[in-house]
């Protein structure tokens, strides 16, 4: 036992490559105190924390040691924006640039001077709103001591995006976040937080891009907040280049009667770690989660997804769909937990898996943790390649064999991007997951 | 005895039937763990020295090892210094000098009320017993029909004695000493258990099945199974267990290993009712199992059936490794854990053979304050082509304080693997129990009808005497459990 401690101990005294008490000093910039006491909170959990190593049971798919913190510059010097807008900017009312570490924010249909809306950079928000960052900033959802990962993002991020929507607004549009990482390098360190006033509906959608050449990292954090009877819905496409590893952490806490739609779309990155999901902590709360996944080369994604009810009366639902080519190794790994007392729980759970090439490996962990009963949790979860009756059916109609096999792996996907509620991001979906096919089909 | 206690030890005596002590004079060795303690066991039991050896092996790495304990259970750290590694009915332990030593009378009365005659004359029909009691095997019945036709069936004592190229053959083959922590402890100070081994092309006729009973105090059982089915062979084989009722916990550490080559088929099933503990978690049997079969050979089955309904703490997961082409693993089990029970079961498919195929059906049912998980892993390895597993892990909840979790691993490594996998965790239908109750049936009763039926697609992998034994088990577990 004696040995365990101390093992424990020099675990915890681990800190990440470039994240060391020197760094977070030199973070010291006469800021604002609010967001200085929250990072020094953080800071102090990152310290206490352990770091995750390979034979923890969470890393066990993902070795840690995968992501070369070293060789990364903790704190990226991002030049200011030259991201160009694109036709998809007007399907949003707001438009927001994270270009390097530089946030440019875009009021496109006035809702943010009409009060409609109030889109800001952290560093902004904390001035004018600090009530809201008081309590909403490492609040609920992702307490610093979360994991070791959440606490260093709370400590040292560098970008940072508070979303409010004002008790009783609907958003016609929506609000969309574009990342475009140039810098090689870097260690992206965004934060975001949303919060939907009870009564609100909001959409907000996230694009991630970097090029292929650019070797970062990134580890995000996100704070969703649907208050009473709020409507969100969340969407994350993530096509980050071949250079880039992310290590994610984010939740969503669903008040009474909100509900809380979440589509993340899977498809770049050379290794990504991710963990998220939604606590439905109001009765009558509802969650939706939804997702595709597809690696292909020697892609890496590992997926937890969480089902929290800690609440009675509660409702989750959750889609994940994807297919592994190639070398690629896809890990998820699903928890719906119910919480003691969360009874008249309705929560399932689905994971579809294609494996298409041999040496592409998927890993599927769906769980339950039941602590209550008068409820009903559920899982499914299958592996297996296409229908080879399809297949030969569509063939039998004079279509070529790989074209077969793509229209029967898109319909696959479509369940899905049926869900997707812009049409240009369906389609760049469906363009992404076309040229994944026909590089390897 | 049972006639001075008061009503409230008359109503535990009913809730579990088999907490008697048997009085018998021992022959037990001092507590405590170490290499003498190994030899000495090694030596009482006449081993030759390549045993000893291997016994040896198997201690020094467990010391280099820690518990594992990412299981969801939760029980204070065991003191294996303070465990009796032996202990055997005095008279018994010329038993290996003499083939036709008495059996202690005590030892006798002891079997016959736990309902398992060891007579030749009282023999159970169609069953073959290897009676176990603490670190020794007492009896073994049907030998002599069973030696003509070929077939093996004794305590591994004998069988290291008796057949050293066999055991030494096969022994550890499925589960090394370096498998894990609790196996390695198994083999370093492993007691008695039962050796099987059915020669080419034969099917026994009989049911073999062996019964361990801990009767010592502050001793742990480890015992060690194997059986082997030659080529085309079958055999059904069961175990039962209880222990007497006793305010502290006792370590229960097996290991089985399973080996079926080409067309062989065999069954095991398990009904294992340790004394659990009582309602506040006093006491009760640590049963922590390494069970694992290996499909060696070609289109042969191994079928894992259990029934677990006793001891406090359960970990156990009994495998397939299917490396024969076309083998077949399949996995039943009812677990059923009330009070403040805690199991972590569930079973290894290993597809590495091609056209294997795996088939898991998981019953969960948890009461009272207890937790009951399901844990599972199905792989298929990279050149396993055309494997198929199907699993359907389904867990009941009787009552608001209990805890149900069903933990699969599912890991494809094929693109032609086809994996399916299904959990449900529900409460015990309110329909149903009230469609019963409206034809008069008593809530406890109808409650009993459910659970069974929940049940049935295990039960009907059982004999059909264990079928019947495991149904009234299930309806004892859940007595008084719903207020």
């Amino acid at each position: 036992m004696s040995m365990n401690d101390t093992a424990l101990a020099e675990k915890a005294s681990e800190t990440i490559a470039g994240f060391t008490e020197e760094a977070f000093s030199a973070l010291t910039q006469p800021g604002n105190p609010l967001l200085r006491g929250k990072r020094e909170e953080a800071f102090a959990e990152y310290l206490r924390l352990p770091a995750p190593h390979a034979f923890d049971e969470e890393w066990r798919k993902t070795d840690p040691a995968l992501f070369r913190f070293d060789t990364w510059s903790a704190l990226p010097s991002a030049a200011a924006g030259s991201v160009q807008p694109t036709d998809w900017d007007s399907a949003f009312d707001v438009v927001v640039q994270v270009d390097g570490a530089s946030v440019s924010i875009e009021d496109r249909t006035g809702i943010l001077s009409a009060g409609r809306a109030y889109v800001a950079s952290l560093f902004d928000a904390a001035e004018e709103h600090p009530d809201w960052v008081q309590q909403y900033l490492q609040g609920a959802a992702l307490p610093a001591s979360t994991d070791k990962f959440t606490a260093l993002n709370g400590a040292f991020w560098n970008v940072g995006i508070f979303i409010h929507i004002p008790e009783g607004t609907k958003l016609e549009k929506g609000i969309f976040l574009r990342y475009r990482q140039r810098e090689t390098g870097a260690v992206l360190i965004p934060r975001l937080v949303i919060v939907a006033e009870s009564g609100s509906e909001a959409t907000v959608v996230e694009h991630l891009e970097s090029d292929d050449e650019v070797s970062m990292g990134v580890v995000s954090a996100r704070e969703l907040y649907v208050d009473q009877a709020a409507r969100l819905k969340f969407l994350t496409l993530q096509e980050w280049g071949r250079g880039t590893y992310q290590i994610g952490n984010d939740m969503a806490v669903v008040q009474r009667d909100a509900q809380v739609d979440w589509i993340t779309l899977n498809l770049g990155s050379q290794i990504s770690k991710l963990k998220f999901g939604s606590d439905v902590a109001g009765p009558g709360s509802s969650a939706e989660l939804d997702g595709i996944f597809c690696t292909d080369t020697d892609q890496h994604i590992d997926q937890t997804t969480l089902q929290i009810h800690s609440a009675p009366h509660t409702y989750s639902r959750l889609l994940y769909k994807g297919a592994v080519m190639d070398q690629g190794h896809s890990v998820y790994r699903g928890i719906i937990q119910a919480k003691p007392g969360a009874i008249k729980v309705d929560a399932y759970q689905t994971n579809n898996n294609l494996v298409l090439s041999n040496g592409a490996i998927a890993d599927t962990i769906p769980g339950l943790l039941i602590d209550a009963d008068d409820l009903k949790c559920s899982h499914g979860a299958t592996i297996g390649n296409l229908d080879e009756n399809q297949v030969f059916y569509l063939r039998a109609r004079g279509i070529p064999e790989h074209e077969a096999r793509k229209l029967l792996i898109l319909g696959f996907y479509d369940e899905i991007l049926d869900r997707i509620p812009y049409a240009s991001i369906r389609d760049r979906v469906h363009e992404l997951l076309v040229e994944k096919l026909d590089r390897v089909l | 005895m049972e006639d001075k206690l008061g009503t409230d030890s008359a109503l535990i005596q009913e809730e579990y039937q088999y907490g008697f002590v048997t009085q018998v004079d021992e022959d037990r060795i001092p507590k405590g763990l170490n290499e003498e303690t190994i030899r000495l066991i090694s030596a009482k039991k006449g081993e030759p020295e390549w045993m000893t050896e291997w016994r040896l092996k198997a201690f020094r790495w467990w010391q280099k090892k820690s518990e594992p304990r990412w299981a969801l259970l939760n029980y204070p750290e065991i003191d294996y210094q303070d465990i009796c590694y032996y202990s055997a009915p005095k008279k018994m332990t010329d038993r290996f000098k003499n083939e036709d030593g008495e059996i202690d009378p005590e030892v006798r009365k002891t079997f016959e009320r736990l309902g398992i005659p060891i007579d030749e004359q009282h023999r159970m029909e169609g069953v073959a017993v290897d009676a176990v009691f603490d670190s020794v095997s007492v009896a073994t019945t049907h030998r002599e029909m069973l030696k003509d036709m070929g077939i093996i069936f004794c305590s591994i004592s004998e069988a290291i004695r008796d057949y050293p190229d066999l055991v030494r053959k096969y022994l550890g083959t499925v589960v090394p000493q370096t498998d894990n922590y609790f196996a390695s402890l198994n083999s370093a100070v492993f007691t008695d258990g039962s050796f099987v081994f059915v020669p080419k092309g034969v099917r026994c006729p009989v049911e073999l099945s062996t019964y361990f009973r801990i009767n010592s105090q502050d001793t742990g059982q480890f015992e060690r199974t194997l059986i082997i089915a030659e080529e085309g062979a079958y055999v059904s084989y069961l175990e039962g267990c209880t222990a007497p009722m006793r305010d502290t916990n006792q370590l229960h550490a097996a290991v089985v290993e399973l080996i079926a080559l080409d067309d062989a088929q065999i069954k095991y099933a398990t009904i294992q009712n340790w004394y659990a503990g009582d309602a506040e978690g006093k006491g009760g049997i640590y049963n922590f199992v390494t069970k694992r079969g290996h499909c060696r050979g070609k289109r042969s089955k191994i079928s894992w059936t259990q029934v677990e309904a006793g001891a406090a703490i359960t970990w156990k997961y009994p495998s397939c490794i299917l490396q024969g082409d076309h083998s077949v693993g399949e996995f039943y089990s009812v677990a059923v854990t009330n009070d403040r029970m805690q199991a972590d079961t569930g079973t290894k498919m290993i597809h590495i053979g091609n056209h294997t195929r795996s088939t898991i059906v998981s019953k969960g049912i948890s009461a009272g304050h207890s937790a009951n998980t399901y844990r599972g892993l199905v792989q298929v390895l990279p050149d396993a082509v055309g494997c198929r597993n199907y699993s359907a892990c389904d867990s009941m909840l009787v009552g608001a304080t209990c805890t149900a979790n069903t933990v699969p691993y599912i890991q494809a490594e094929n693109s032609t693997a086809i994996i399916e996998h299904e959990a449900t965790t529900s409460k015990i239908s309110e329909d149903q129990l009230f469609y019963l109750r409206s034809r008069g049936i008593d809530e406890e009763s109808a409650i009993s009808l459910v659970v069974n039926g929940f049940c049935k697609e295990v039960f009907k992998q059982l004999p059909m005497e264990f079928a019947v034994e495991a149904t009234k088990l299930l309806e004892l577990k859940l007595e008084g459990s719903i207020g």
